[in-house]
Parts: structure tokens; C-alpha cells; sequence
């Protein structure tokens, strides 16, 4: 039997976000610009959340460490600003480049959380953590030329904020998008994330997918099965960096900045939030719980700050927003442990 | 002592124990006989107070310990009442050294230090323990220094220390072992015995649990026999004889015979030389066999003798040395993959941990394996490496299985979780029947299912072998299982070979040579 019903992360983002309808209505903030940012937001982080799926599905947690997979987006951005192309085409581009980035680094980072069985996602987050001083050093001396990536003082370095305004700043986010009785819809934008989706969901139907999902709920069966585990665990880490290079470069289009050096760091943790706001639970976990935990964790983001700028000090919102993030991701954990506890 | 009046136990719906009565006297030694399943591990957990029996549901009947009724809700309960017991399994810690082990909990401490510190924070006084601990040994004639590292000791010499805690305590009034010479040499065996008398004879009683009939025929004054949960009967010391014994475990069954012995070709379609299969609790030494092609040959050994380890270490899943020889061809044993290109494959004894996904459909793991290893069931797309099962055929070759192999289910797509273990045991048969495997090898195929699938279980099996003319290699306790559908007979003893029997030979040679007795001596 399918679990349905809705489970305490739900109900309380569920409560919180008609908490915030209703005050959003009451302060007259207008209905259907939150409607509209809410579509965006939705594409904007929902790449990255995609890419957790993979590595819940074929049973190795949480990945905590998405910066890894971040880090090879920038790069391909970085690449594609450094060559000025503009438009749709930077953008496809900044994805393609980031690609082989993305296979090499996913590679590597799926050799060490191979090592590590059992204790995945602790390793995940510090691999994550600790890649960036890496990354920093690199930054500051990598060999770009275009000056709007550069610090304008010295020409050495690059900038920890590049503005892609005139690159390829919301290059997707304004394709075919047509306004629907005041609600402004992205179609490209959600046409973008629906094939992502339907890609991914196609390759779980796939003979290599499904070995993928039965590695991540009995590798003992999959081994007798002649499954070579530690390759199919491997390249369901490169797909999950994969997919979060992709997600990057749409956020980074989207946000209409790349930002380099510290800001990957806690990019894991809200995506991380909104899976399992979704309903995802370890390897039960689909693509819809994508959608919906993306969709329900962002709206909740948006219209916490202009009710916390109306009604109190601004401050506050994020304070709201950290604790939402933190607790639920600390809910999940309390969670799958006490179930492994009472099996025992 | 000890008087146990009508004990009787239940899990569910299975009565393990049936108003058992016992009764053990200061200073003797009392052993417990009976072929596996027959309720004596039950009876030990009900004495020494485990939780399991607590947790479901306690038990019926009189425990008088000490002219009084009893009820131990812990094992704590026990060990402050005077009951010692012994595991097969060890329960010494690795990093502590043997005197910390023996006197583990009941320390000797610095007097003077306690009136500072309390009892729980008082100094341990370290000689005293270690002039304790040598003091035991001593006086179960083993020669151990007190002061080494247990987690190095020899398997044998964990098993004397594992004991010697028990001696160790000063209220000893019940030992209980449960197979402590499994794992031991005879030579150990002996010595570990004469220890146990010599407690005996300061008046502990013992209750001593052993498949070794021999070791409990020199050595238990008295000896009760299980049976399916009932007692068969009880012997003492004049009476007892082995074959008195084997007698009693067997009790008067009638054989009915499924399936008449072929003639076996004289082909051998897989040959072992001295192969050895290094599994964790059932190791397998130096096997010498020969099986031919499309017999069914059973492979029978008490549990931790090796007899499911065969399995596992041609799959490469289990280290394995020796060689194979497979239609005259040299075969190098290490991954499953290669085993199932040629057309080898394991049902597991563990269905759940590795038969099984039980989060996905009846469908998905029928037809799991031959998807992904033998491209069966595949609809291919014009796009190289990406290729999808044929849900069609599946729910196909799905629903023509259960219709044959009569699986009690509502549709292809349930959960196999929630099928009963013998309707998952025929999906796992369905998932190998899928490859059409010319050697199957079989662990233990009718553990935790209930009498009525165990018949369809060796039914499923028998008719396999004779439709596909598949070789099978059937490894099981139940001896009586085997003897119906088999062609031959393998007994192992202690990991190695012991003798090949003919399923028409009677019970109690089988019960014997498990206990690596031929019928011939005595």
C-alpha cells in the first residue's frame, strides 16, 4: 500500500503557508504577483532539488553535498560569460560546458562516498564543506579574461558577484511568457523544468534505473541479480552532480547574478528542505515530492518577507526561513533514525 | 533445582513448546537433545528469563526454581537467582583482557577507595581480579594467561573464558550451555567437559545442550529427549546410548516418498576438488564432489556445519578456494554475473535480506534478474544503452507464474512485502525460474514457511527439475524433506564432507552421521 496522507513536515508548511495567505490578504499584498514569482521560484530551485533524487533513490542519502555540483555549473557559466554569449545560447552554453565538469567532478566524489557506505551523507556534507577553500583559491587566481568577471581594482581575481544583465539574465525565465489575467507565466521556464522531469522520470523506467532502484533498497539481491553495485552507485552520484550543474545555471539565470566563492556552501540545505517537505522518504522518493516540496518550501520563502517588512522588523523572515530550513531537515533525520531504531 | 511442570509457548499460531516437564537436582548434569526446530532454544530463553519470550506473550505453566515459582521477566532476574548461561554466540568483549572479561560486573575493588567513591566509581583492584581469574582457570585445567587481549584468543579459548565468567560468579546455582563444544576440537571438547563436571560436583546443576550424542552420552547423568516441542522422552545414565537416543528423536514417522530416484546420468555436470567456502558461521572445507547432471542432490548438515555455504561461494558472493570444474571446463568462482552466463544461480536461505525487494511488485522481481542479466523481457530502443522492460511480456510470464506456481496475491503489481513467506518463497522461485538455469543451487527453501507451502515449496521445486531438466543442489535441515525428493544425499560434518547417503537409508544413520557418527562404530 502506497503511504497517503500528509505528514507532520506538510502540515506544518501546509498550516504556515495559509497562515501566510491569509496575512499576505489581509496587508493586501497583490495576489497574482505572488502567483507569478511563485512559477519562477518554483523552476529556480526545483532543478536543484531535482538533482537529490537520483543518489535518495539508489539508496545513498541526502546529497549534502551539492556544491560539488555547483561548483562545476559555475565553472561552465564562468566559461560561457568569459566567452560573451548572450541569450538562450549563454546559457546553453554555460549548461553544456559544465557537463564534463560535472561527469569528472561527479566521478571522483561518487569514488569517495563509495568508500564510505553507511555514513554517506555526513561524509557528503563535509566533502561539500570542504571543496570550497578549494574552489576559493582557484577563483581568486583563475585564468578568465573578461573584465566584467574580474575585481576592477588589479584586473586579478574574479569578482565574488558577476551581474549577468547583459549575458544572459533571465534568459529563460522570459521566454514565451504570457500573461494569464494578471498572473505572468513563464511557459519556457516551466516547459524547461517539465522535460528535466519527465527525462529523469523516463530513466527510472529504464533497465539501468531500474537496477539503480534496486541497488538503493537491497543490495544483497542486486548483487546475487549480477548488478555491479558500486558502478550503478557511482553513476547515480554523477547524474545527481549533473543534474545540479544544470540546476545552477538556471538558478544563476534566474537570480540574474553567478556567485562565486562562499555561496555554494549552504545551497544543499534548502533544497534538501523542500524534498522532504515533499514527502520524500529516503528511496521512496518520486518526482512529485520534488515538485510539490519545491513548490510549497518557495511560495512559504516569498511571501514570508514582505508580511515580515509590513508586520515587523525584516530580520525576521529570515529568521523564520533558517528555522523552517534547519528544522525540517532535523525532523527527517530524527525521523529515519527512529525507524531504523524500531526495526531493531 | 530446577522443576519446570507444563511449559508450553507459543508464537501466533505455532505451539514451539507443548507442556514440557523437566526436573534437574544439584550437581547434576542434565542434557537436552533434539533435531532442530524440536523447541530447545525456547526452553533455555523461558529458564534464563530473554526478553523474547517476554515481548511475546510469556509462557503457560509452572517454573519452580529453588521449591519456588518463578517468573523471570529478565535476564538479570536470572543471573541474581544464580542461573549462568552460555551462548553459542560470544559475548566477550574484543579490547578488555581475559581477567577483565571473567570478573566483568562482579569485580574485585580496593576496599578502602569505596568509602570515598561509592561502589559504582571505587578502584578496581587489578591483581586480586587476575589472581581470581587464574584461580579459575586453574581449576577448569587451562593453562591462559589472565592477562592477554581476548579479541586474539583462539575460538576455543574464548569458549573456556566465556564459561569461566560464569564460574566466576559466587551464587552459581544453574548453568546453562547451549552448544558450547559447536565450535570446539575434541581434544577441547573434553577438557571443557571435565571443567563442567568439576563444577558439578561442587554442586552446580547443569543443563548442557548438545547435537554431539556422544559427548552427551559420556557425560550427562540424565538426558531428555524433545520432540517437536513435546518431551519424547527420558533416559538416565544406564539407559542412555546413542542409538537409544536417535531412536527417541525420531520417533515412529512414515516416510511417504514424492518422487521416485532417477537414474543419475553419469555425466557430472559440475565437479568440486577440495573447495572451500570462507562463510561467516558456516565455513565449508575441502569439498570433494561430484553432481551430475539433472539429479537432485541434497546437501544436509546441522546449522554451522556448512551445508549452506556451497551456494554462496560459487556465486562468488562468499570467498571461495579449490577449483570447479563445470562440463569439463575450469571455472573461477568470483562474481555473480559470470555465474549467470553460465546458467548458474542461488536461491538464498535469507529471503527477505537477499531473495527479495520487498518494496516493489510481484511483477518487478519475477522478472528482475533476467532483465538485467540475461536482456529477457526487453523492449529495445533505437537509441543505444537505453532499453526498457516489456511491461507486457512480464505481466505475461508474472500472471503465467502465479497461475502455475499458485501464489495467493491479489495482482502482478502488489508489494511483495506483503505476501506470506511462503508466497514470497515461490516469487523468489519464480525470479530463478525466469533465467531457466541449468544448475540451481538452493538454500534451505522451506525455513519460516508453514507445513501446507512447505509441500507446495518441494512440489514447485520437483516439477521444475523435471520440466526444465534443471540439476538441483538442495541444501536443508529438514532431513525429511530431502529424503523425499532427492537423489542423493550429501552430510556434511563440521565444514567437511562426511558421507553420501541414499535417501532410502533410515533416519537415524542421517541424525548420526550429522553427528559425524558412522552406524558402523558405536
Amino acid at each position: 500500500m502506497k503511504r497517503v496522507g500528509v505528514q507532520i513536515p506538510q502540515f506544518f508548511i501546509i498550516f504556515f503557508l495559509i497562515l501566510m495567505m491569509f496575512l499576505a490578504f489581509r496587508l493586501e499584498i497583490p495576489l497574482n504577483w505572488i502567483i507569478s514569482d511563485a512559477l519562477v521560484r518554483l523552476v529556480m530551485n526545483g532543478v536543484l532539488v531535482l538533482s537529490l533524487v537520483p543518489m535518495l533513490r539508489a539508496g545513498i542519502g541526502i546529497n549534502f553535498g551539492l556544491p560539488v555540483g555547483v561548483i562545476a555549473g559555475l565553472l561552465g557559466l564562468c566559461m560561457s560569460v568569459n566567452m560573451s554569449i548572450k541569450g538562450l545560447l549563454g546559457l546553453s552554453a554555460g549548461i553544456l560546458f559544465s557537463i564534463p565538469f560535472a561527469v569528472a567532478l561527479g566521478y571522483g566524489y561518487a569514488g569517495i562516498l563509495n568508500r564510505v557506505k553507511g555514513k554517506e551523507e555526513i561524509t557528503a556534507t563535509f566533502v561539500g564543506f570542504s571543496f570550497i577553500p578549494l574552489m576559493n583559491f582557484f577563483w581568486s587566481t583563475a585564468p578568465f579574461t573578461n573584465p566584467a568577471m574580474l575585481w576592477p581594482i588589479g584586473g586579478k581575481g574574479m569578482r565574488p558577484v558577476i551581474g549577468l544583465k547583459s549575458y544572459f539574465a533571465k534568459a529563460l525565465n522570459q521566454l514565451w511568457m504570457v500573461e494569464i489575467a494578471g498572473v505572468r507565466v513563464p511557459i519556457g521556464l516551466l516547459l524547461f523544468f517539465g522535460i528535466l522531469c519527465l527525462l529523469l522520470f523516463l530513466f527510472f523506467r529504464t533497465n539501468f534505473g531500474r537496477a539503480l532502484k534496486a541497488v538503493g533498497e537491497n543490495e544483497q539481491f542486486a548483487g546475487l541479480a549480477g548488478i555491479n553495485i558500486s558502478r550503478v552507485r557511482a553513476w547515480a552520484v554523477i547524474l545527481s552532480t549533473v543534474i545540479g550543474a544544470i540546476g545552477i545555471c538556471v538558478y544563476a539565470q534566474s537570480y540574474g547574478f553567478i556567485e562565486l566563492y562562499d555561496a555554494p556552501l549552504m545551497m544543499a540545505f534548502p533544497a534538501a528542505s523542500a524534498i522532504l517537505v515533499g514527502g520524500s522518504m529516503g528511496r521512496h522518493t518520486h518526482i512529485i515530492h520534488v515538485v510539490i516540496g519545491t513548490f510549497l518550501f518557495q511560495t512559504t520563502y516569498l511571501i514570508s518577507g514582505p508580511i515580515a517588512n509590513e508586520l515587523m522588523i525584516p530580520e525576521v523572515a529570515e529568521i523564520f526561513r533558517l528555522m523552517i530550513t534547519n528544522g525540517i531537515i532535523l525532523y527527517a533525520l530524527l525521523y529515519e533514525g527512529g525507524k531504523s531504531h524500531a526495526a531493531v | 533445582m530446577l522443576e519446570l511442570r507444563n511449559i508450553s509457548k507459543t508464537f501466533g499460531a505455532f505451539h514451539a513448546l507443548k507442556s514440557v516437564s523437566l526436573a534437574i537436582r544439584p550437581g547434576e548434569i542434565h542434557g537436552l537433545v533434539g533435531a532442530n526446530g524440536s523447541g530447545k532454544s525456547t526452553l533455555l530463553n523461558i529458564i534464563s528469563g530473554q526478553r523474547i519470550i517476554h515481548d511475546t506473550g510469556g509462557f503457560r505453566g509452572e517454573l519452580l526454581y529453588e521449591n519456588e515459582p518463578r517468573r523471570f521477566a529478565s535476564p538479570g532476574h536470572a543471573i541474581g537467582a544464580g542461573i549462568g548461561m552460555v551462548h553459542q554466540e560470544f559475548a566477550l568483549i574484543p579490547g578488555l583482557s581475559v581477567s577483565e572479561n571473567i570478573s566483568l560486573t562482579g569485580e574485585k575493588i580496593i576496599e578502602f577507595s569505596r568509602k570515598f567513591l561509592g561502589n559504582d566509581l571505587a578502584c578496581i583492584n587489578r591483581s586480586a581480579n587476575k589472581a581470581n581469574a587464574s584461580a579459575i582457570l586453574r581449576r577448569m585445567g587451562i593453562d591462559l594467561d589472565p592477562g592477554l587481549d581476548t579479541g586474539n584468543l583462539s575460538v576455543s579459548m574464548k569458549q573456556f573464558v566465556e564459561i569461566a565468567r560464569e564460574f566466576n560468579r559466587d551464587r552459581l546455582k544453574l548453568l546453562l550451555l547451549d552448544e558450547p563444544t559447536a565450535v570446539l576440537g575434541t581434544d577441547d571438547a573434553a577438557r571443557l567437559m571435565d571443567a563442567v563436571k568439576g563444577i558439578a560436583e561442587h554442586g552446580t546443576a547443569v543443563l548442557y545442550v548438545s547435537h554431539r550424542l556422544e559427548e552427551i552420552v559420556s557425560f550427562c547423568d540424565r538426558v531428555t529427549v524433545l520432540r517437536n516441542g513435546e518431551v519424547a522422552g527420558s533416559l538416565d545414565k544406564k539407559q542412555n546410548g546413542i542409538k537409544a537416543l536417535s531412536d527417541l528423536m525420531v520417533g515412529e514417522k512414515v516416510i511417504k516418498t514424492n518422487r521416485t530416484p532417477m537414474k543419475a546420468s553419469e555425466k557430472p555436470v559440475i565437479q568440486f576438488s577440495s573447495f572451500s567456502v570462507e562463510k561467516p558461521g558456516d565455513r565449508l572445507e575441502s569439498l570433494d564432489l561430484a553432481v551430475f547432471k539433472g539429479e537432485i542432490l541434497g546437501i544436509t548438515s546441522l546449522s554451522g556445519h556448512g551445508r549452506t555455504a556451497i551456494g554462496p561461494g560459487i556465486m562468488g558472493i562468499c570467498p571461495s578456494g579449490g577449483s570447479v570444474i563445470l562440463h569439463g571446463k575450469a571455472l573461477h568462482a568470483n562474481h555473480p554475473l559470470k555465474m549467470i552466463k553460465k546458467n548458474i544461480w542461488m536461491l538464498p536461505e535469507d529471503r527477505r535480506g537477499e531473495g527479495l525487494l520487498a518494496d516493489h511488485s510481484i511483477m518487478e522481481n519475477m522478472t528482475f534478474t533476467a532483465i538485467q542479466t540475461q536482456k529477457k523481457f526487453i523492449r529495445k530502443t533505437p537509441v543505444p544503452f537505453i532499453s526498457f522492460p516489456d511491461e507486457k511480456k512480464c505481466r505475461a510470464y508474472a500472471e503465467s507464474c502465479i497461475e502455475a506456481l499458485d501464489i495467493n496475491c491479489r495482482s502482478v503489481f502488489q508489494k511483495v512485502r506483503e505476501l506470506s513467506g511462503g508466497n514470497q518463497q515461490k516469487v523468489c522461485i519464480a525470479n530463478a525460474l525466469s533465467m531457466t538455469p541449468d544448475i540451481l543451487f538452493v538454500n534451505d527453501p522451506t525455513r519460516g514457511i508453514d507445513i501446507a507451502a512447505k509441500e507446495s515449496i518441494l512440489g514447485l521445486l520437483v516439477n521444475a527439475h523435471a520440466t526444465h531438466g534443471m540439476t538441483l543442489v538442495i541444501s536443508s535441515g529438514e532431513l525429511e524433506e530431502l529424503r523425499r525428493i532427492c537423489d542423493r544425499i550429501v552430510v556434511l560434518y563440521r565444514g567437511r564432507l562426511f558421507d553420501v547417503l541414499s535417501p532410502d537409508r533410515n533416519e537415524k544413520d542421517f541424525i548420526l552421521a550429522c553427528s559425524g557418527i558412522r552406524p558402523g562404530d558405536s
